[in-house]
């Protein structure tokens, strides 16, 4: 894909390190009451929902119970957590809104996903091999990957993995494909283990055991509530996180291209490896403005409400550059990650004979 | 630096189950904060009651701490943290006003100087109105009242005046027995800051004698003399608290020497912070910053948290004068020279507060 010169790369360098010069000098004010209004909604949500589940026998305060503990968590892990731990807000020096000592409403701890996501994922953005979020070593999704049998029943894998997202999240860093590759011991991975399971159990503690013990007549309703609450969590946060870099024309990349890479490289990399979806206000602030997913991968550290506001700069220096700005629908985003899933799960031989199933490919 | 941690074990422990922080009350203020400031748990929330205008760049504000708040000993400094243009800031400033104050009404002053572009000292004269809401951390330093009573010479220059004025409405409340002299060093005499309880308090106690010297009224300066402690009796036999601008700080260190005051009797506050000399050390070095995977060189005497800020890190910090510990970080290997006291660090794993800690050679650090 790399056809733009050093001299080109440096000049897209620049003109987003403009963008992004802009926006540091005028953080203040606005951005801390933005996000303290979004942590202000989140408590509202969760206390409220928290607060109606024990209800839950009259069906309507069910849905509602279930829906703002869902949506509570949708946003602390979307909006908050992910955002606050890749210190779009440490300039406020509130150590409630540190990077480094945020902890969220989810199974994987702070530390591992600041290791696995803000540092491997974003550094080696869809490099084959290197970002392990590229299908979770679970999927395969593009042929750099060789077809394997299993492959073929990919489909029911995404399935699970939406549906168990946060333990999938949570056991990221286990890298157990290397486990049975052979390439590390279990043994070096007890450390993560422990955290792993520490901040696991007290997630399941609390949703699955406080909570309804202390309600306990109505114990199995508080349950029912607190596990669809974690799973609208978990089907949402994965599907965004899908359309965020395997959509059709999302492209990949092999190590070996990157290999010294520039910081104009690496920006060229961000913005072809990432897409965004369209949607209302809500849809951008439920996940965590990952709709602007090409914004955030080159500027993962500004405040992601910022996002819609260059988004017009961002894609301006694309069109200068003739750089694909990869956007579109919500339903056309995803339908073509079911696409590159689906096409993927099918060996080489056969996609190829099949059209309709081509797709961004490592170049 | 200004939280607070004194639940007790188990509903810690519970916090942390259900709210995955350290501070389980504080997940609420957000919620509670929009209902009453006052009930914010994260800090102990402080109320500004009144504002009183000392002169033409000093105010004096009058706060009412939540009741949870320790209390104080005359002479000592808190930190407060305010938010300007979404930042927090913390800043240490000296009480003013007296214990006394605070036992009976709940109430407690701070004394504040306008700073020529100072961020905080600036934002809060324009901003700071009766009702607002600031940070307060609990009260230390042990610039403190002698006791049992000894004769006392305090030396202040400008707004250094504060923590003299909370000991001495202390001492005349206390019936002070020893005597008192105080030095009182400004530049014009617009620039007296609370003349009037100072003039009143002599008038009150008579163990108390008040000498206030403006430095820049005639046409030449004039500064603190060897003649100006030649007036004060039984030089010798005094405790000494010196609390102004470093200038005036070093000239009494030196003139109090001379006269052969003892070094133990001499009490400092900082004010501008004082700084060991270092500057005939070796400094400077690589230093890693692990948990980045990040290397830099660094020259001089820049500290380490300036040198992360510099490799675009952004460490949590607060009064970036060591005093808060916010910026406390565990040193994995590596000798630092703390600016503050100009001691070595030894070369092993140790915690340091990055905002004070020079780098001499290579260090390595858990950031
Ligand atoms: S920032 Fe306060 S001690 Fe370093």
């Amino acid at each position: 894909m790399n056809t733009m010169t050093e001299a080109q790369l440096s000049e897209l360098e620049q003109d987003l390190n403009a963008i992004r010069d802009e926006v540091v000098a005028d953080l203040g004010e606005r951005d801390a009451r933005y996000i303290r209004r979004i942590v202000r909604l989140h408590r509202t949500l969760e206390v409220g929902g928290r607060a109606m589940m024990p209800f839950g026998f009259i069906p309507p305060v069910f849905v509602a119970a279930t829906v703002a503990l869902g949506l509570s968590k949708i946003i602390e892990n979307m909006e908050i957590g992910h955002n606050v731990m890749h210190g779009q807000y440490d300039w406020m020096n509130d150590p409630s809104l540190h990077s480094q000592s945020y902890e969220w409403d989810t199974v994987c701890t702070g530390d591992s996903w600041r290791r696995t996501h803000n540092y491997e994922h974003h550094t080696y953005t869809n490099i084959i091999g290197k970002d392990r979020d590229y299908g979770y070593a679970l999927l395969r999704l593009s042929n750099d990957d060789e077809w394997k049998p299993r492959h073929s029943l990919q489909f029911i894998n995404y399935i699970l993995l939406s549906v168990f997202f946060q333990w999938g999240v949570g056991l990221h860093e286990l890298e157990s494909e290397r486990i049975r590759r052979g390439e590390i011991r279990l043994r070096d991975k007890l450390p993560f283990l422990m955290d792993f399971f520490r901040k696991g159990g007290r997630q399941a503690f609390k949703d699955y055991l406080f909570f309804p013990l202390i309600t306990f007549p109505v114990a199995p309703i508080v349950l029912a509530g607190n596990v669809s609450a974690n799973l609208i969590r978990n089907l949402w946060s994965s599907t965004v996180i899908f359309c965020g870099h395997f959509t059709q024309d999302a492209e990949t990349f092999t190590g070996a291209e990157c290999d010294g890479e520039s910081k104009g490289h690496w920006y060229l990399r961000q913005l072809t490896g990432s897409s965004n979806f369209t949607g209302g206000k809500w849809v951008h602030l439920l996940s965590g403005h990952l709709s602007y997913q090409v914004e955030h991968h080159v500027f993962p550290d500004l405040p992601a409400h910022r996002y819609p506001e260059i988004s017009a700069q961002v894609q301006a220096v694309c069109q200068k550059h003739g750089i694909p700005y990869n956007t579109g629908s919500f339903a056309r985003q995803y339908g073509t990650v079911l696409k590159r899933i689906f096409a993927f799960s099918l060996p080489d031989r056969v996609r190829s004979k099949v059209p309709a199933l081509s797709m961004g490919q490592a170049t | 630096m200004l939280a607070r941690h004194n639940q007790s074990k188990a509903l810690q422990w519970l916090g942390k189950q259900l709210f995955n922080r350290e501070d389980p009350a504080a997940f609420f203020d957000p919620l509670l904060e929009r209902i009453n400031p006052m009930w914010v748990q994260e800090y102990t929330p402080a109320r500004v009651e009144q504002v009183l205008q000392e002169t033409s760049d000093t105010r004096t504000f009058v706060l009412k701490p939540a009741r949870r708040w320790q209390g104080f000993e005359a002479g000592q400094h808190v930190n407060i943290c305010v938010e300007v243009d979404g930042t927090r800031r913390n800043r240490t400033f000296s009480l003013s006003s007296s214990p006394i104050l605070w036992q009976k009404q709940g109430l407690i002053t701070l004394t504040i100087k306008r700073l020529p572009g100072g961020r905080v000292t600036n934002w809060l004269h324009d901003h700071l109105d009766v009702g607002s809401v600031l940070g307060l951390g609990e009260a230390f330093g042990d610039f403190t009242v002698p006791e049992p009573a000894a004769p006392v010479l305090f030396i202040a220059g400008g707004s250094g005046i504060t923590p003299v004025l909370s000991q001495l409405e202390t001492m005349a409340a206390q019936d002070y027995r020893a005597p008192v002299t105080l030095l009182y060093y400004v530049r014009t005499s617009e620039d007296v800051i609370a003349r009037e309880k100072l003039e009143a308090l002599t008038a009150r106690h008579p163990a108390l004698t008040l000498t206030i010297i403006a430095t820049h009224d005639g046409t030449a300066p004039r500064y603190l003399s060897d003649a100006d402690l030649g007036t004060v009796p039984g030089l010798n036999a005094r405790q000494v608290f010196l609390c102004g601008p470093k200038g005036l700080m070093d000239l009494a260190g030196e003139l109090l020497q001379s006269r052969g005051v003892r070094e133990r009797d001499i009490h400092c506050t900082f004010f501008s912070v004082p700084q060991a000399n270092i500057e005939d050390q070796p400094l400077g070095g690589q230093v890693r910053f692990a948990q980045s995977d990040l290397e830099v060189g660094s020259e001089g005497d820049a500290n380490l948290l300036e040198i992360a800020e510099a490799a675009g890190l952004t460490p949590r910090y607060g009064c970036r004068m060591g005093i808060c510990h916010q910026c406390s970080c565990r040193k994995t290997s590596g000798t630092v020279i703390n600016r503050l006291t100009g001691q070595k660090s030894g070369p092993g794993e140790e915690n340091v507060q990055l905002c004070i800690s020079v780098p001499q050679g290579p260090v390595s650090i858990d950031v």
